[in-house]
C-alpha cells in the first residue's frame, strides 16, 4: 500500500492481553506485548490480565471502556469462536457498539503452536498490530432484526419426526408433519419387540401415531414430499408435493372391497418383501391415516378400460384415477429433518451370498418374521421353504466397522438387537441353536449389558468372537465360515438361516432433497451437526434441526431424546420476539457495481439478485451469512464485507508484515 | 492384430496344453502373439516381504522388454504370472521407493546391441507403462464378443462347466482389479460365450491348495477335493481353470483325491483355452488332451451327448 497517512488515527483503542493462565503466558511474553503496543498509533490504553473472560476480567474491560472513553477495543486472547460473544456483551454493557470489538487470536494461532518464546512474542505483537489497523476502520453496526413465523415443518414421520412434532405442538406451535410414505410410523412400527425391555414396538408406537394425527396443532401430510425450501431462519417458504393417493382418505371407510378385487399382487414393503400385498392396499392395519392407497406403479393402468375393478366396488366413490400431483406452499420458521436411515444392501456383501440365498436375511426382515403382525404371524419360519429353523447364525457388524471394504463406522444398535433377536429366537424355538459372531459386544446403555448377559447366560446363546468370512449353501443348509479369534481356530457352522446385522446407512431417497436444501452432511451422507459436542441437534444451516438416524445410527431412546431436544430448540427460536441476524454482510456499492452478476453464482445462500433495470446487484441482507465469497469474486470491488473491507485487510497485512 | 504374449515357464513344461491351445485359438482370431525376447521366469510368487526387491526385478525386466519392443499390452494366461506381473507393475506405478530400487537393478542389465555388438548405455526407467492383461480380459475387451461369436464353429451347447478362479486372479483387488473378488463374472461370461452353461458354486474363489502340493500333498488334495466336490454337487460336468498349478492339483492329483475321498466320483479339468480353441474349430489333436490325467476326450465329441459324460 502506497497510500500516505493523511491524519493521525481518530480512534481511542484499548488493548487487553490475556494470559489464559499459562496457555498464552507460558509461551508469549504478554507483558511485553501490552507494553510494546502502548506507543502504537491509535492505541490509547494497553494492559494484560490473567483471565480476561473471568468476571473480574470483564469488569475491568467495562470499567476501562467507560473511564478511558474508549471507542474500540482489542482482546488479544483465544479464538473468536470461543469468546467473541462474551466480550461483545461486555462492550455492550459499557455502552460500546459490539462491532467495535476485535479479537486477536494469540492462543490457537500462536502460543499453542509455537515453542520459541521470543518468536512467539514477536508474532503476537504482529497479530495485534494487524487488528489495530482493522479496528481503526471498524464501523459501528446494528444487528439485523427479522420476524419469526411461529410454525414448524418436520420432515419424516418416523419415531423421531413424530416425537419432534408432538413436542413442538405441545409447546403451543403449529407443526406440519410431512411423510413421503402412505402412513407415518417409519421403521419403528416394523419392529417386533424392543430391547432391553421387550416392549412390543407397535404397542408403544401406535399411541404416538394416533396422538400425532389427532393433535390440533399438527397438520399431518402423508404421501407428501418436500420439493423445495427458500427463505431463511424464521421465514422459510416451503413447497410441498401432494402425491396422488387415488383414494380420498376422507371418504374411505376401510371396507376393504377394493383390495379383494384387485388382481395385482406385489411384494409387501412393510413385511420387507416377505409377503405380498395388492396394488390397492393399506400398508398395515394400524396405518395412520387409516385409508387405502393405490400404488400407481403396480396398478394395471389407472383406467376403467384396463381394469377399474376397485373403482367399481367402492361404494363410497372414494377412488379417483384422475388425481394428479398438486403442490402446496407453506410458511414456516423452523425445519426439523428426521428422514431416517436405510440398511446397507445385501448386494454389497458378495462374501455372504449377495442376495443369492433366500435364507440369508437382514435384521429388519427378521424383525418382521418375529412380529406377531408379520408374514408368519410371529412363528419363526425361514423364507425359502417355511420350515422352522433349528439353527440360526447371527452376524454382527455386517458391513460396519470394515475400513477396507465396507463402512468404517459402528452402527451402534446391532449388538443389542442381535442379542434381542437371539433371545427371542430361543424363547420361541427352545431346542434351536443360536450362534452369534461378534467383534466385540457394545452394550453401553441403561440396562443394556444386563440384557446381553441374560442372552448369554439364561438363554444359552453361543457367542463366538470373530468375523464371518463366507456364507454358502450346501444342500438346504447354509454353511458359515468364520474365525474364532479367542481360540485362533477356523470355525464352520451349519445353519438353517442367517441373520445379518446390517450396517445402517443414509436414507436412500432423501439425498436429493438434502442437496436441494443445501444441508451439510458428513462423508457418509448423515446430517452434520453444528458442533459435535455443544450443538448436537442443530444443523450448520440456521433454522434447521436434526433428529433421529438421519444424523447417524442410534437407538429408540436416543432418537426420542434427540427429537425432544430438537423440538426444544425450535421452541427457543419461536419464543423470541424477533430474530437477530449478524450484520457482517456484504452490501453492494451501486457506483462500482457493473452488474456482471459473478457474485450471484458465488453466493451459496441465494442472497444476491440482479436488478435488471438499474443493472446492479441487490442484496437481501437477511439471507447473507457473511461468508465473503462474493467479495472475493467481485472484479470491481463493489462487494465489500462490512468490517472486512479490502482496505482493512490490506492494512492488516501490511501492518503484520512490517514487523 | 499383434500383441505381446508372456507364456511363463510352466507353460513350456508342465502345462504345455495351456500354451498350445492359446496359440491355436489366437491364430483363429487373427491375433499374432509375440513373445518378448529373452523372457525369464516371473518368479511365480509375489514376494511377501516388503524388503525383497530381487523378486520384483525379473518380472519388471520382462515388462520393460515388452516396452522396449514397442508393446503397450502383454497378455498372460497363467494366473500366477498374471498376478505377479500385474502386481509388480502396480508397485512400479504407485511406490516410489520400489520404483527406484527395481530400476536400479534394471539399470545394471548389460545390453549388447545386436547390430553394433556394443554395449548400450542408454537406460530409461520402467514406470509400469505396459498394461498386463489376462487372456479372459483380452477376449472380452479387445477381441470382443461379436468377433468371437462370428468365429465360433463348435459351441459347446449344454456342457455344464464350473469356472474356477482360484486365489490368484482376483486378489488383492486393488492391485489386480480384474473383477469383483466376491462376486466375479468374467469367467462365467466367457463360458457362456462358448455356448457352455456356467455352473454357479460357492468354491470358485477358494484356494486349490497351491504350493502345499509340495510340502503337504494331503492338504492340497483336501483343498482341491472341496472345490471339485462343490462343482460336481452343483451339476458341473467339467471344471475350467486358468492356472497350471490348479490344474496340477486338481487333475494330476485327482487319483489321489479319489483314493482319499471315496465319495468323490471324479471331474474332468480343462484349461479355459482348450474350450476356446475347440469352440473355434481347432483340431482335437492340437488341444494337448493327452496331457490330462482325468480323461476329457468325451467332452470334445462333435456329436456330444451331455448324458454320456461321467
Amino acid at each position: 500500500m502506497t497510500k500516505a497517512k493523511t491524519k493521525p488515527p481518530d480512534k481511542r483503542i484499548g488493548l487487553f492481553v490475556c494470559h489464559c493462565g499459562i496457555n498464552i503466558a507460558g509461551v508469549v511474553d504478554v507483558e511485553r506485548v501490552a507494553e510494546a503496543m502502548k506507543a502504537y498509533p491509535g492505541v490509547s490504553f494497553s494492559t494484560n490480565y490473567v483471565y480476561m473472560c473471568s468476571d473480574p476480567g470483564q469488569q475491568m474491560i467495562i470499567d476501562t471502556i467507560k473511564e478511558k472513553k474508549l471507542d474500540s477495543i482489542i482482546i488479544a486472547a483465544c479464538s473468536p469462536t470461543l469468546h467473541e460473544k462474551t466480550f461483545q456483551e461486555a462492550a455492550r454493557l459499557a455502552g460500546l457498539n459490539p462491532y467495535q470489538i476485535e479479537i486477536a487470536n494469540i492462543r490457537e494461532q500462536d502460543s499453542w503452536v509455537h515453542v520459541d518464546k521470543e518468536k512467539a512474542t514477536r508474532k503476537a505483537i504482529r497479530i495485534v498490530k494487524g487488528h489495530v489497523e482493522k479496528a481503526l476502520k471498524n464501523e459501528s453496526l446494528e444487528p439485523i432484526k427479522v420476524d419469526v413465523t411461529r410454525r414448524a415443518l418436520v420432515i419424516g414421520g418416523g419415531i423421531s419426526g413424530i416425537q419432534a412434532a408432538l413436542d413442538i405442538a405441545e409447546h403451543g406451535y403449529e407443526v406440519l408433519l410431512v411423510e413421503k410414505g402412505p402412513s407415518i410410523g417409519g421403521k419403528m412400527i416394523q419392529l417386533s419387540e424392543t430391547f432391553p425391555t421387550l416392549d412390543c414396538s407397535q404397542c408403544i408406537m401406535t399411541p404416538k401415531m394416533v396422538e400425532a394425527s389427532r393433535h390440533k396443532q399438527i397438520k399431518l401430510l402423508t404421501f407428501h414430499e418436500v420439493e423445495s425450501v427458500s427463505g431463511f431462519v424464521g421465514n422459510f417458504k416451503v413447497r410441498i408435493k401432494r402425491k396422488p393417493r387415488y383414494v380420498d382418505e376422507t371418504l374411505c371407510n376401510l371396507c376393504g372391497e377394493c383390495e379383494k378385487v384387485c388382481p395385482q399382487v406385489v411384494p409387501d414393503e412393510f413385511n420387507m418383501g416377505l409377503s405380498f400385498r395388492k396394488a390397492i392396499y393399506m400398508p398395515f392395519p394400524q396405518a395412520v391415516p387409516g385409508t387405502y392407497t393405490l400404488d400407481a406403479a403396480n396398478c394395471l393402468g389407472l383406467s376403467p378400460v384396463r381394469c377399474g375393478k376397485c373403482k367399481d366396488v367402492c361404494e363410497k366413490k372414494a377412488i379417483d384415477y384422475d388425481t394428479k400431483d398438486t403442490f402446496i406452499e407453506e410458511s414456516v420458521g423452523a425445519i426439523v429433518i428426521a428422514t431416517g436411515y436405510d440398511l446397507y444392501t445385501m448386494q454389497a456383501l458378495g462374501e455372504y451370498g449377495g442376495e443369492k440365498y433366500e435364507d440369508v436375511i437382514n435384521g429388519l426382515e427378521f424383525e418382521r418374521i418375529l412380529s406377531a403382525s408379520g408374514p408368519s404371524g410371529g412363528v419363526i419360519r425361514r423364507p425359502s421353504d417355511g420350515r422352522i429353523p433349528k439353527s440360526i447364525v447371527f452376524v454382527q457388524c455386517s458391513g460396519s466397522r470394515d475400513t477396507e471394504k465396507h463402512l468404517p463406522y459402528c452402527s451402534k444398535i446391532c449388538c443389542m438387537y442381535t442379542a434381542k433377536h437371539a433371545m427371542l429366537y430361543k424363547h420361541r424355538v427352545p431346542d434351536g441353536q443360536a450362534t452369534v459372531f461378534y467383534i466385540d459386544v457394545r452394550s453401553g446403555g441403561k440396562s443394556f449389558d444386563e440384557f446381553y448377559q441374560r442372552t448369554v447366560e439364561e438363554d444359552k446363546v453361543l457367542y463366538i468372537r470373530g468375523k464371518v468370512s463366507k456364507i454358502f449353501k450346501e444342500g438346504d443348509k447354509l454353511i458359515v465360515w468364520g474365525a474364532d479369534t479367542l481360540t485362533g481356530k477356523k470355525v464352520e457352522v451349519e445353519a438353517d438361516m442367517v441373520v445379518l446385522a446390517m450396517a445402517m446407512v443414509k436414507a436412500d431417497g432423501v439425498q436429493d432433497l438434502l442437496r436441494r436444501l443445501k444441508i451439510a452432511t458428513d462423508i457418509h451422507g448423515f446430517l452434520a451437526e453444528a458442533h459435535p459436542k455443544l450443538r448436537p441437534v442443530e444443523s450448520l444451516n440456521a433454522g434447521f434441526f436434526l433428529a433421529g438416524c438421519a444424523h447417524g445410527p442410534k437407538d429408540i431412546p436416543e432418537t426420542v431424546s434427540q427429537a425432544s431436544a430438537a423440538a426444544a430448540k425450535v421452541g427457543d427460536l419461536f419464543s423470541q420476539s424477533e430474530l437477530i441476524h449478524e450484520p457482517i454482510t456484504v452490501p453492494v456499492d451501486d457506483e462500482k457495481c457493473s452488474g456482471c452478476g459473478i457474485c450471484l453464482s458465488m453466493c451459496p445462500y441465494g442472497a444476491r439478485s440482479l436488478d435488471l433495470e438499474r443493472r446492479v446487484v441487490t442484496v437481501n441482507e437477511v439471507l447473507c451469512e457473511g461468508c465473503g465469497a462474493c467479495a472475493a469474486a467481485c472484479p470491481c470491488g463493489a462487494a465489500q464485507q462490512r468490517n472486512q473491507t479490502d482496505e482493512q485487510i490490506f492494512a492488516m497485512v501490511s501492518a503484520m508484515l512490517k514487523g | 492384430m499383434k500383441v505381446h504374449y508372456y507364456p511363463g515357464c510352466t507353460l513350456k513344461e508342465k502345462a504345455v496344453a495351456l500354451d498350445l491351445s492359446t496359440r491355436e485359438a489366437m491364430k483363429l482370431l487373427d491375433v499374432e502373439l509375440i513373445e518378448p525376447e529373452g523372457w525369464t521366469c516371473c518368479g511365480a510368487e509375489y514376494p511377501l516381504t516388503e524388503e525383497k526387491i530381487m523378486g520384483l526385478a525379473a518380472p519388471a525386466r520382462v515388462l520393460r522388454q515388452v516396452r522396449e519392443e514397442g508393446g503397450d499390452v502383454v497378455i498372460t494366461t497363467c494366473s500366477f504370472c498374471y498376478a505377479v506381473l500385474k502386481r509388480v507393475n502396480y508397485a512400479l506405478q504407485t511406490d516410489a521407493l520400489k520404483h527406484k530400487r527395481i530400476n536400479a537393478y534394471l539399470k545394471d542389465d548389460i545390453k549388447i546391441d545386436p547390430l553394433t555388438k556394443e554395449r548400450t548405455t542408454n537406460f530409461e526407467a520402467y514406470n509400469g507403462e505396459v498394461k498386463v492383461v489376462h487372456l479372459l480380459e483380452y477376449l472380452r475387451d479387445r477381441v470382443g464378443p461379436g468377433k468371437i461369436a462370428s468365429r465360433l464353429k463348435r459351441p459347446l451347447r449344454g456342457l455344464k462347466v464350473a469356472p474356477y478362479y482360484g486365489c490368484r486372479l482376483l486378489r488383492p483387488q486393488k492391485e489386480l482389479a480384474l473383477d469383483e473378488p466376491d462376486n466375479p463374472h468374467i469367467f462365467e461370461e466367457f463360458l457362456k460365450a462358448m455356448g457352455c452353461e456356467a455352473v454357479d458354486y460357492p468354491f470358485k474363489q477358494e484356494c486349490c491348495g497351491s504350493y502345499l502340493s509340495v510340502s503337504l500333498p494331503e492338504a492340497a488334495a483336501e483343498a482341491s477335493y472341496r472345490v471339485l466336490r462343490a462343482a460336481r454337487m452343483n451339476g458341473a460336468q467339467a471344471i475350467a481353470v486358468s492356472c497350471p498349478l490348479c490344474f496340477y492339483n486338481m487333475d494330476k492329483r485327482q487319483a489321489k483325491i479319489r483314493e482319499m475321498f471315496l465319495d468323490f466320483p471324479g471331474l474332468p479339468v480343462l484349461f479355459f483355452t482348450q474350450i476356446l480353441a475347440w469352440a473355434l474349430g481347432v483340431d482335437k489333436g492340437a488341444l494337448g488332451l493327452d496331457d490330462h490325467a482325468v480323461p476329457v476326450d468325451k467332452l470334445f465329441e462333435d456329436k456330444r451327448n451331455a448324458e454320456v459324460i461321467l
